[in-house]
């Protein structure tokens, strides 16, 4: 008899690796990590029947196992495709591929209201990244972008539909870590929306997970909202002692100062909730949203970010500025700046790479010498250069 | 005139009726195929070479073939009456007509089968069928084909018709089984198939009423006398449903020899186009098959006459072809605008994309609304080019073939009708009063000679 093959070898971009038999192949390329990773949009591994809707994770097979070495016609969502032994996929490697997932990024922000100056989630929005990552610097749509009225779906979420990219994900929380699903998708293609039975209340003690799970910035909280960009907030791991035998009681206190100003489940590499003991640490609203004192917990250290995020990685440092578009609109004169904003805010300090900190941003950091000078010598109060 | 072998009795009068039904012959494959043994009935469809008359074409009993038989576990035959493609009527014709030949169908494929519980999921807009399939059942269950025990046999069959809501996408198999089951009708990702997880994760086979149909003849004559039928892989007699600018729209049975030219201008079918105007362009397949300028359609570019076959029309593939699909056949006059034509189809496909997978829910909107542009004299000449990449980028890369099948049309219309658009693009006003015309899209096909 033959002997029984315990793991499926599966090439991803020419690195192969041993995988365990009924492990997708976006899981696979989660082992080996860095780019060989497709992105994922939708998928979540800790919801079930999640993935295959986004089309972000496309990958091409190129052979289908040693058994059966034939390609496969399509492109495959590699978040449902599992691996057969001797599989080779291409990933970045794939012209096909790459040109496919440029078509996905651009058909996903054809609609996408592109907010993210005000958007609550900018900083560790998927969308974001993918965009960054993915995308095309222009759009070709000419059109008027769909919007939504925004929707009141109780105390603590607030639901921007127009944001939305549909992935599923907060219904799949609602039907298996809350106790009864009371949301989900209204209306077909386009026009689908993600709302309520009837303007219901979303009440239910774990219904703050929906917000984690959002790629996009479409649930935010709403004791967030407004408060504090993403990146301005130190990030601390904390635990409490919680009543609720379905809460971890693990967490990630965003804090500025002394003063709590979120508090999210703690995320992996993959920005999804982290497991302890192979369960997924998802936390309750009690948690989320009512423990805002640092008494309430206790802080075990800084948490170890990823700095893959467009903002964190500081990605738009690099941006080209739109010089000559500047120069046309203003006649061929050189744009001048109104004030000059590094004088008011030593935050914006150039000199500083953010990046290069390794661990959160404090006021420390920043050098005091930049700090506006008040009214006299060169500058105004505002910072105005003098006449 | 060809063989008609399931509407043959379509017009007696009360054939809608068991009595006469039966007086006519029928429910005598029943008969025959309970007493045979369940694979033998697999084995006589597969000898017939019967493909899936949904669109797909896929062997129907290779298809049978398929599905799980684990043990204890309930199989489902469904019936995917949720006939929605634009320019396709012929279930709709069958059922209203000759309801118990689907009834007496389904019987023996269940058998085949092995499903005690069968369905037919019906389109909601077809409310009237409903009551005729009703009737149908009951009066089969009256005189013993339903219920337990069937005519001593000890197989027990009970056949339950589903109403839609009006979805185009719920005649997609998957996301028929979802609707079926009560749910969203969203498609599921494929593997599992529904052959190993279909309704309620049981092992399930979904087949056009069409399709069920011919098994009747099948069993009655004998797999290869059906299979004698035809030419090649075309085997057994197919229903176009043809409509638009012809003297003679309706229901047709063809078997599958006859070529295109024939089947528009022969008598016995179509009759010809209407109002004595030229043929300009057709969609032989129901209108998410690719359009075909006159040329094309009737020689292929080869230059041989094409058949209205499955080979045939696919002859060339996409390129100089298209495709057999469900049989809808829309013909149009040289009156008629392609622009407006593809217009009209994209509006539907972003009407009925469910909005699962984002290529399709995102491109199909966005196709529709640079139609309009082009259609309504706002278009550049880019917006061709752009059209061209979106179809591309949603072709292949969705769930299930809604996304491929709103790609295609659009895609075919510029393949071959590029310099139309172009003259929308470019004559913004005139576009609004006048059309394109017949152009050179009847012109005869330079082939060249092999060497």
């Amino acid at each position: 008899m033959a002997e029984e093959i315990k793991t499926f070898k599966v090439t991803i971009d020419n690195i192969t690796i041993d995988v365990a038999p009924g492990t997708t192949i976006l899981n696979a390329a989660r082992q080996i990590g860095g780019d060989v990773t497709p992105p994922a949009m939708c998928y979540y591994s800790k919801l079930e029947g999640s993935g295959g809707k986004c089309r972000s994770c496309l990958v091409e097979v190129a052979a289908g196992s040693t058994a059966d070495p034939r390609p496969m016609p399509k492109l495959m969502a590699s978040c449902r495709t599992t691996v057969m032994d001797g599989m080779v996929v291409k990933n970045m490697t794939s012209e096909k591929v790459v040109d496919a997932r440029n078509g996905v990024v651009e058909l996903l922000l054809i609609n996408h209201p592109l907010d993210c100056p005000i958007c609550d989630q900018a900083g560790e929005c998927h969308l974001q990244d993918l965009g960054y990552d993915h995308g095309k610097a222009g759009t070709r749509y000419e059109f008027k972008r769909r919007t939504f009225e925004k929707e009141d779906i109780g105390p603590y979420i607030q639901l921007h539909m127009t944001r939305c990219i549909l992935c599923y994900r907060c219904t799949y929380v609602a039907d298996q870590i809350t106790d009864k699903r009371v949301h989900g998708i209204l209306d077909r293609g386009d026009h689908a929306e993600i709302s309520t039975y009837i303007s219901k209340a979303i009440d239910n003690d774990f219904s703050g997970n929906m917000i984690d799970v959002c790629p996009v910035g479409a649930l935010t909280d709403k004791t967030f909202r407004f408060k504090n960009r993403v990146w301005f907030t130190k990030p601390v791991d904390a635990n409490r002692h919680c009543e609720n035998p379905k809460c971890c009681g693990k967490a990630t206190l965003w804090l500025r100062g002394d003063e709590v100003y979120r508090v999210t489940a703690r995320k992996d590499e993959w920005g999804e909730v982290q497991s302890y003991d192979g369960k997924a640490g998802w936390i309750c609203n009690t948690c989320r949203f009512e423990k805002k004192e640092t008494s309430d917990w206790t802080i075990e250290g800084l948490t170890t970010i990823s700095r893959h995020s467009v903002i964190g990685a500081n990605k738009y440092a690099v941006l080209d500025m739109p010089a000559e578009t500047i120069k046309k609109v203003l006649h061929g004169r050189d744009p001048k700046l109104l004030m000059n904003i590094h004088n008011v805010s030593g935050v914006n300090n150039p000199n500083i790479q953010l990046s290069e900190i390794n661990r959160p941003a404090h006021k420390a950091d920043f050098v005091k010498s930049n700090e506006f000078t008040k009214g006299e010598g060169e500058s105004t109060q505002w910072g105005l250069p003098k006449e | 005139m060809a063989r008609k072998i399931l509407l043959e009795k379509a017009h007696v009068e009360g054939i809608r009726t068991y009595e006469v039904y039966r007086r006519e012959g029928g429910y005598r494959s029943v008969e025959k195929a309970l007493k045979m043994a369940q694979a033998d009935v697999v084995e006589e469809v597969k000898k017939s070479g019967l493909r899936g008359r949904g669109g797909a074409g896929f062997p129907t009993g290779l298809k049978w073939s398929f599905i799980a038989k684990p043990e204890g576990v309930p199989r489902h035959l469904v019936v995917n009456a949720d006939e929605s493609e634009p320019g396709t009527f012929k279930d709709r014709y069958l059922m209203e007509f000759i309801p118990h030949i689907l009834i007496e169908g389904m019987i023996v494929s269940s058998y085949a089968l092995g499903s005690n519980v069968s369905y037919i999921y019906i389109r909601g807009e077809y409310a009237w069928i409903v009551n005729i399939l009703e009737q149908a059942i009951t009066e089969a269950r009256q005189n013993g084909f339903l219920g337990k025990n069937i005519l001593g046999t000890g197989f027990d069959c009970e056949i339950y018709v589903h109403r839609g809501a009006g979805a185009y996408i719920c005649g997609e198999e998957t996301a028929l089984i979802e609707s079926l089951e009560g749910k969203r009708g969203n498609p599921r990702i494929k593997p599992p198939f529904p052959a190993v997880k279909g309704v309620w994760g049981r092992p399930t086979v979904v087949n056009n009423v069409e399709t069920i149909a011919a098994v009747v003849p099948i069993i009655n004559d004998g797999g290869d006398e059906y299979a004698k039928i035809g030419v090649g892989k075309s085997t057994g007699t197919k229903l176009m449903s043809a409509c638009g600018n012809i003297n003679k729209p309706g229901v047709y049975e063809i078997d599958m020899t006859i070529s295109v030219e024939d089947f528009i201008y022969g008598d016995a079918y179509c009759g010809g186009i209407a109002n004595g105007k030229k043929l300009k362009a057709c969609i032989p397949g129901g209108s998410s098959v690719p359009i075909l300028p006159a040329n094309l359609l009737l020689t292929t570019a080869k230059g041989e006459k094409r058949l209205m076959n499955y080979e045939s029309l696919s002859d060339g593939g996409f390129a100089t072809g298209t495709m057999m699909g469900s049989g809808g056949f829309i013909v149009l006059d040289e009156d008629q605008c392609i622009v407006k034509h593809t217009y009209t189809l994209a509006r539907f496909y972003r009407h009925e994309s469910c909005g699962q997978c984002s290529p399709c829910r995102e491109g199909t909107g966005w196709m529709e609304k640079i139609l309009l542009n082009i259609e309504n004299g706002k278009g550049k000449l880019s917006d061709i080019d752009l059209l061209w990449d979106i179809q591309g980028k949603i072709e292949g890369n969705t769930i299930c073939p809604l996304g491929d099948a709103a790609a295609w049309p659009v895609a075919a219309a510029i393949r071959h009708f590029r310099d139309e658009f172009e003259w929308h693009v470019k004559n913004p006003v005139e576009c609004l009063t006048s059309n394109y015309g017949l152009a050179h899209y009847a012109d005869e096909i330079h082939v060249p000679v092999a060497v």
